[in-house]
């Protein structure tokens, strides 16, 4: 089914294939007749085999023959001593590999392979190996033979530094060795289960030898860790509202406060949040007089959006910095360069590198224009981690990041304690429903976007101007809105479609200020 | 173009060029759908019953009748097919076990046991078999470390606990089998590379993600993906010519138009894919002259190719196709129909 090419051919030829296939078809059904006549009829026989091995070597995807097969063979164990069951298997595999040879790439053919091993009286795991270096050095991007090299070398006992040099003599001798470094990342971790300060080098080849292959892996590693923990972001308390807001870094199952967690009444309350399946808390105290309280860890304290950094570490990256500027001005075009250097640079200083990273972004969309809208999306994800950053050093509730082609929002848990802000002129397509976490937002402005709907729109308890113009609101009966805004003097308890502009008004009302009206493209 | 750089003897970096492996799509390739060729295709496929690659594909019936019916519904020409001959088809598949065979004479495999009941979805017809049957084999598939067995020989695959979880949320069984076992196994198969492969410890494979994103978007635990990492390994596997390769430094294929599209969409990422140049791709894969998707430009159709180019292209938008569903690749009316409608991420 994959890799047959089309051929053309004459009519004289055309007629010789088709003879010659006709024949062929003839063949396989009389064999595949007779062989399942055999099974419906209990024969478990050395002719059992032979048929089965007539068809399954041209045919191995055939599972049903395979599994007769396996059927025929457990029913001969049972009439023969050991020796000779050795045998039968031995010889089994030897068939089983001329199938292989045929065809290195059929499940059938490998399942079986290993159901023969639990079946052998004395496995013999050297020649299994030895089965595998063959296999791999005919195609090492074969996964039936590394998954079966796996369950070898588990049952074999190779150690992993053996396998480690495995993996090292052919990442040395091929280009092609996606493989091969996979392999090595679930070895290692198994020598090292806690990551030394350097690892890192050991994990990637130089920038050098394998380009491609070392920004996967430094790009991998980078991305990885750049994936936040599972943690409570921000612990808000409001007085006025009588509300505690809880913000986390992933979704949760929902449980209900227990009654009575937030008093009316007393004028101090401390409180404490309890996270129970993660064994963490968070303390937060609101004292009398004040109208709000928070418990926020600082983003720049403990390097919330990147992995802390020994001095060893820091300058392993340096040098692999290092490496990857001399390549780049050897291969000004080479995407992964850019990507990497991008990456290094977010590990060692990402306020510092800012201008510097947002110049190779530029240059990534144009040498790599396939893949633009990634490259946007995650420069999009730094620009925020950034101004998260700068708005903690600045100690201001306000975020602003305009003109600055954001194509995506993420992060939204941190934003929690944000009163105002301005997402003007980039290219967001939609304030999605967990923008919903700024619940102390009073002033969005998102003008000159692309944003779709109201949606992010819900349940902002403190939002009373709202300023997006300019961008691609559907008026439309296929986009409902539901607005709520229990402190204004409107309330809409209703779903309604966004149809005409006497029904907008209402929206108008409902807020201090609310610019949406104007530029919406349809 | 990748290049390589060794040391020269003098130390100074010599630059050797090398090529992606990718195919070069002809000028005179096919621009346009032809939507009636691909149907008339697979309306006559396996008409002529003594055709060669009909017969020796036998042990794969039920997944091939699946793929024609489907690619049929998406362009609106399911009643063109045999429904009766089907389901009795179907019928005479099912084993005492309740597990269901590629065709008569074959032995029940999970893989085709899911291929029968989305085609008896379909056609709305389920209770044409033994129900309960289905659901206690797919139940007794699980093993201790929650992984899913193929058939009682053992071979274990992630891409069997798709099909599971994917046969039990069809037929509304979701509830028999031990979810959170089997969701650690599929996480313990996630690797280094933010995908999925066969079993733990094996490398990442686009029809695989498309099997473990698939089966937590049905068991609703999509945010265990690392969305960011995956996606960006996914919109990797698009080539120059627009096509998607299953994994590093292989061929461009339009059967991962779907693995990797459909799982692109799973996790919201779908963007991140150049989506005219792929398009170009899948059409270019077209046979002009006997309807039908081939893998590649110029190579031989098959129905398998024909419905991941058509359920590609709707996954891009096309709307002179039906809406495909990204998870269980069927069209989005039918699972409407069923009430199933899993989440995706956004």
């Amino acid at each position: 089914m994959h890799g047959r090419v089309k051929v053309k051919s004459t009519a004289q030829q055309e007629e010789e294939k088709r003879k010659e296939r006709e024949k062929k078809l003839k063949a396989f059904v009389s064999a595949r007749d007779a062989v399942l006549r055999k099974r419906s009829a209990g024969e478990h026989d050395e002719e059992a085999l032979q048929l089965t091995q007539q068809l399954l070597s041209s045919n191995p995807d055939f599972a049903t023959l395979w599994n007769y097969r396996r059927e025929v063979l457990l029913q001969l164990e049972t009439s023969r001593e050991k020796d000779e069951v050795q045998k039968l298997y031995e010889s089994e595999l030897h068939f089983i590999e001329a199938c292989l040879k045929v065809n290195p790439k059929s499940y059938g053919c490998w399942h079986h392979r290993s159901w023969v091993n639990t079946r052998l009286p004395q496995p013999d795991w050297t020649r299994e190996l030895g089965l595998c270096d063959r296999c791999l050095s005919l195609d090492e991007r074969n996964f039936h033979c590394w998954d079966y090299r796996r369950v070898v070398v588990k049952e074999s006992g190779v150690s992993v530094e053996q396998e480690l040099q495995f993996t090292d003599r052919l990442i040395g001798s091929n280009f092609s060795n996606y493989s091969s470094w996979h392999y090595r990342s679930t070895l290692l971790p198994q020598l090292h289960p806690q990551p030394a300060p350097d690892s890192a080098s050991n994990t990637s080849p130089s920038p050098t030898a394998s380009p491609q292959i070392h920004s996967h892996r430094v790009c991998e590693e980078q991305l990885l860790k750049a994936e936040r923990e599972e943690m409570i972001s921000c612990v808000y308390v409001s007085r006025e509202r009588e509300r505690v807001s809880v913000a986390f870094s992933k979704p949760v199952h929902l449980c209900d406060l227990p009654p009575g967690s937030v008093s009316d009444i007393s004028n101090e309350h401390n409180l404490t949040v309890h996270w129970t399946e993660k064994y963490t808390h968070r303390d937060c105290a609101l004292y009398t007089g004040c109208a709000e309280s928070w418990c926020r860890d600082s983003a720049t304290d403990q390097e919330l959006f990147r992995s802390e950094l020994s001095v060893e570490k820091s300058s392993v990256l340096q040098a692999e910095l290092q490496s990857c500027n001399q390549l780049l001005e050897l291969e000004p075009q080479n995407k992964w360069c850019l990507l990497t250097i991008i990456l290094l640079m977010r590990a060692l200083d990402p306020l510092g590198h800012e201008k510097e990273t947002l110049a190779h972004f530029q240059t990534l969309k144009e040498v790599d224009p396939m893949r633009s809208s990634y490259y946007s999306d995650l420069c999009s994800k730094f620009l925020i981690e950034n101004t998260i950053l700068k708005m903690e050093y600045a100690e201001v509730r306000v975020f602003s990041l305009s003109n600055k082609n954001l194509t995506t929002l993420c992060h939204l848990d941190q934003l929690l304690l944000v009163t105002h802000i301005n997402l003007s002129s980039n290219q967001l397509l939609r304030l999605p429903p967990q923008f919903a976490m700024l619940q102390c937002l009073e002033v969005l402005e998102a003008d000159d976007n692309a944003i779709e709907s109201l949606e992010g729109l819900y349940h902002l308890p403190k939002l009373e101007e709202v300023s997006l113009r300019n961008n691609r609101i559907l008026f439309s009966k296929q986009s409902k809105c539901f607005i709520r805004n229990p402190f204004s003097a409107f309330r809409a308890s209703a779903w309604f479609d966004l149809v005409s502009r006497s029904q907008y008004s209402s929206l108008i009302n409902s807020y201090r200020l609310c610019r949406i009206m104007e530029g919406q493209q349809i | 173009c990748l290049s390589l750089l060794s040391e020269s003897d003098d130390g100074n970096f010599i630059l050797q060029g090398t090529q992606v492996k990718d195919v070069v799509i002809k000028p005179e390739a096919p621009n346009t759908l032809l939507l009636d060729k691909h149907a008339d295709y697979i309306a006559a496929y396996g008409s002529k019953k003594d055709d060669y690659e009909y017969t020796l594909s036998e042990y794969l019936r039920m997944s091939g009748i699946y793929w024609g019916l489907t690619v049929m519904d998406l362009m609106g020409q399911l009643s063109r097919m045999n429904r009766e001959e089907i389901i009795e088809f179907i019928k005479s598949c099912q084993h005492d076990c309740g597990g269901i065979s590629a065709s008569t004479g074959h032995d029940p495999h999970l893989l085709y046991t899911l291929s029968a009941v989305q085609i008896l979805s379909l056609y709305d017809s389920i209770n044409v078999i033994d129900v309960d049957k289905v659901v206690d084999y797919v139940k007794g598939l699980q093993q201790e470390d929650g992984s899913f067995a193929g058939d009682k020989w053992g071979e274990i695959d992630t891409r069997f606990s798709f099909c599971a979880v994917a046969t039990l949320a069809l037929l509304g069984k979701l509830d028999v089998i031990n979810m959170d076992k089997a969701v650690g196994f599929v996480l313990s198969c996630m690797n280094f590379d933010g995908g999925f492969g066969c079993r733990p410890g094996s490398e990442s494979h686009a029809g695989q993600i498309y099997c473990c994103t698939g089966f937590l978007s049905i068991t609703g635990q999509l945010h265990q993906v690392n969305a960011d990492l995956l996606g960006w390994w996914l919109c990797e596997r698009q080539l120059p010519s627009g096509g998607l390769n299953g994994r590093p430094e292989k061929l461009p294929d339009v059967c991962y138009s779907w693995w990797v599209l459909a799982s692109l969409k799973i996790i919201g990422r779908i963007h991140w894919i150049d989506k005219a140049k792929l398009r170009s791709f899948i059409l270019a894969c077209q046979d002009e002259e006997t309807g039908g998707f081939a893998d590649r430009p110029g190579d031989m159709v098959d129905p398998f190719h024909t419905l991941f180019g058509v359920a590609g292209l709707s996954l891009l938008g096309d709307e002179q196709i039906k809406p495909v569903n990204p998870v269980f690749c069927m069209p989005e009316d039918v699972l409407q129909r069923i009430g199933l409608q899993p989440d995706l991420l956004n």
